[in-house]
């Protein structure tokens, strides 16, 4: 069996379908959860600690059911999304906490280990309460590590991190994943996902959109249709001129503007200025309309 | 990597969470707000000497604000906040997700209340009583006062686990049910703390207090129930309910 798998899983509360029918099998190395706000990422990240049970279907971590066994919270490592912690004690203290729940000899060896990875500051006797986003999001992932868990759960850890900062994080969640653990992580931001590693689970909706390797859901997601919003002195000529080269599928004139739809759109930024010129055309805007994420996880699940 | 497998032991654990919910629950506003309520009820007692009764009215001081607003409010206060700020925050996650019993993190919760509620509470009753000059209040204010802090501890904690606004609902319960409801007969006395902390004192002074006639071991017994019921309850939530 897989370090972490879903069977079918969904999540309802009430009338609204958080998750719905969720299946998938993690292993060890860097996984990416990708998807937009609201798409029930940190559900899947709930369900998958124990903290929620599934409305239906199942899923392991490690074998077992983190829900039923209290004593899977061992083997895993968590991040929440929130930013509160515990406002009024000390990172280390915070850190020592945890390790101190979980049994471990040495906690505060352990603790000021786990927070050195994490690149904080040591000697800082400031408490928690003071700390900025990103530096809650170290001590976050510090608890997460500290008791050197098999299956790590990171829930959009990169928020408030600054580029220094995003580097060294994600170094350490491949460096954890080459050691053999099951690197989880939730993020909504494309580009953040494309540095984590090449396993990626979309979700969008409550619904897997695609799983699988980084590259070919990339490729996936510039394959789609793009629809472009041109602004020109001339769009009629310009529209005559795009379908002549067979550069879109469609062209549409609206208030003085043409919006093309084309599959391929690295094809068409690079001739569409080539011909304006050919044609005498001034172009004054060029505007993506669907290029935003959530545009893209609705093309995914086939809600163009 | 940990493979290791077993719990930390509950009340290692407890301690540990007690401590953490101690130093949250320790903030200057409440020290204030609830030392100044405990200094009225101090204060408040030397008037008991000018009163024709002076046993009557010390007892009537100490019974109608000391166990019926000072011990109620105050333990209110810091009991429903003690997981209930966890819950609403969302750091309850942080000590959900250790594998600790639930049993642990109910248990450091009730300590750190009685830690901080005890002292916030017995103390001024206890004062009060000393400036009354009545010997006989004094042993019966120490030990109705801790009964009142032992069983609304056990509720109000269970309460915070439970409830989204626990301040109000513990306000609508102190004063509808233990205020208006509970005084309407025996039966429902029965079921209202203050009858058995109100007991302790009437039974010490031989004052006549209204619907305060349960017997010496019930009001001992009873408080001490409530407190071992609202920890039950609060682990059962613990398991049981899904977590933020």
């Amino acid at each position: 069996m897989p370090m972490v798998r879903f069977s079918g899983v969904s999540k309802f509360f009430g009338e609204l379908v958080a998750v719905s029918d969720v299946s998938f099998d993690v292993d060890e190395g860097v996984t990416a959860l990708l998807g937009p706000n609201g798409a029930g990422k940190s559900t899947i990240l709930r369900l998958l600690c124990g903290q929620a049970r599934p409305s239906k279907g199942k899923l392991w971590v490690l074998g077992q059911d983190p829900r039923a066994d209290p004593l899977v919270a061992r083997q895993i490592g968590v991040a929440p999304q929130q930013e509160t912690l515990f406002e009024v004690i000390t990172a280390l203290e915070f850190v020592r906490l945890a390790a101190r729940l979980h049994g471990l000899d040495d906690p505060t060896g352990r603790a000021e280990a786990a927070i050195r990875e994490v690149d904080l500051d040591l000697g800082d006797s400031r408490v928690v309460g003071t700390y900025s986003k990103g530096m809650r999001q170290r001590v976050k992932l510090a608890q997460a590590i500290v008791h050197d868990p098999p299956v790590i759960v990171l829930d959009e850890p990169l928020t408030g991190l600054d580029p220094r900062q995003r580097l060294h994080m994600i170094e350490l969640f491949h460096r954890l994943g080459a050691q053999g653990r099951c690197v989880i992580v939730s993020s909504h931001v494309l580009e953040e996902v494309e540095r984590f590693g090449s396993r990626v689970i979309v979700v969008s909706k409550g619904r897997m959109a695609a799983e699988g390797d980084f590259r070919e859901i990339r490729v996936l997601m510039d394959d789609r249709p793009h629809e472009i919003r041109l602004r020109a002195d001339d769009p009629r000529r310009l529209a005559v001129g795009l379908l002549e080269r067979s550069l879109v599928g469609s062209v549409t004139l609206e208030d003085g503007s043409v919006v093309v739809e084309t599959d391929d759109v690295r094809a068409f930024s690079r001739a569409v200025a080539p011909l304006a010129v050919d044609l005498d055309v001034e172009l004054q805007e060029l505007v993506p309309l669907n290029d935003d994420l959530e545009s893209v996880f609705r093309y995914l699940v086939g809600e163009r | 990597m940990t493979a290791t497998t077993g719990r930390t032991p509950t009340l290692g654990a407890a301690v540990e969470i007690a401590g953490l919910v101690l130093r949250s629950l320790v903030t200057r506003g409440r020290l204030i707000a609830l030392g100044g309520l405990g200094l009225l009820v101090a204060g408040l007692g030397a008037t008991a000497r000018a009163a024709d009764d002076q046993v009557d009215a010390a007892t009537d001081l100490i019974a109608g604000l000391g166990l019926s607003v000072v011990a109620p409010v105050a333990t209110l206060v810091v009991a429903s906040a003690a997981l209930g700020d966890l819950r609403d925050d969302k750091t309850l996650v942080y000590l959900w997700l250790r594998p600790i019993s639930r049993l642990s993190i109910a248990l450091g919760a009730v300590m750190a209340s009685l830690a901080v509620a005890l002292p916030l509470v017995v103390v001024p009753i206890f004062v009060s009583a000393v400036l009354s000059g009545v010997g006989d209040l004094l042993a019966a204010s120490l030990l109705a006062a801790t009964m009142a802090v032992v069983a609304y501890t056990g509720l109000f904690v269970a309460v915070g686990m439970r409830l989204s606004r626990p301040f109000l609902w513990g306000l609508v319960y102190i004063l509808a049910w233990e205020g208006f409801i509970a005084l309407a007969g025996d039966g429902t006395a029965r079921i209202s703390i203050r009858s058995y902390t109100w007991s302790i004192l009437a039974r010490a002074t031989g004052t006549d207090l209204r619907l305060a006639d349960r017997s010496a071991a019930a009001s001992v017994l009873v408080p001490t129930l409530i407190l071992v019921a609202g920890t039950a309850l609060t682990t059962w939530w613990l398991n049981h309910r899904e977590i933020d």
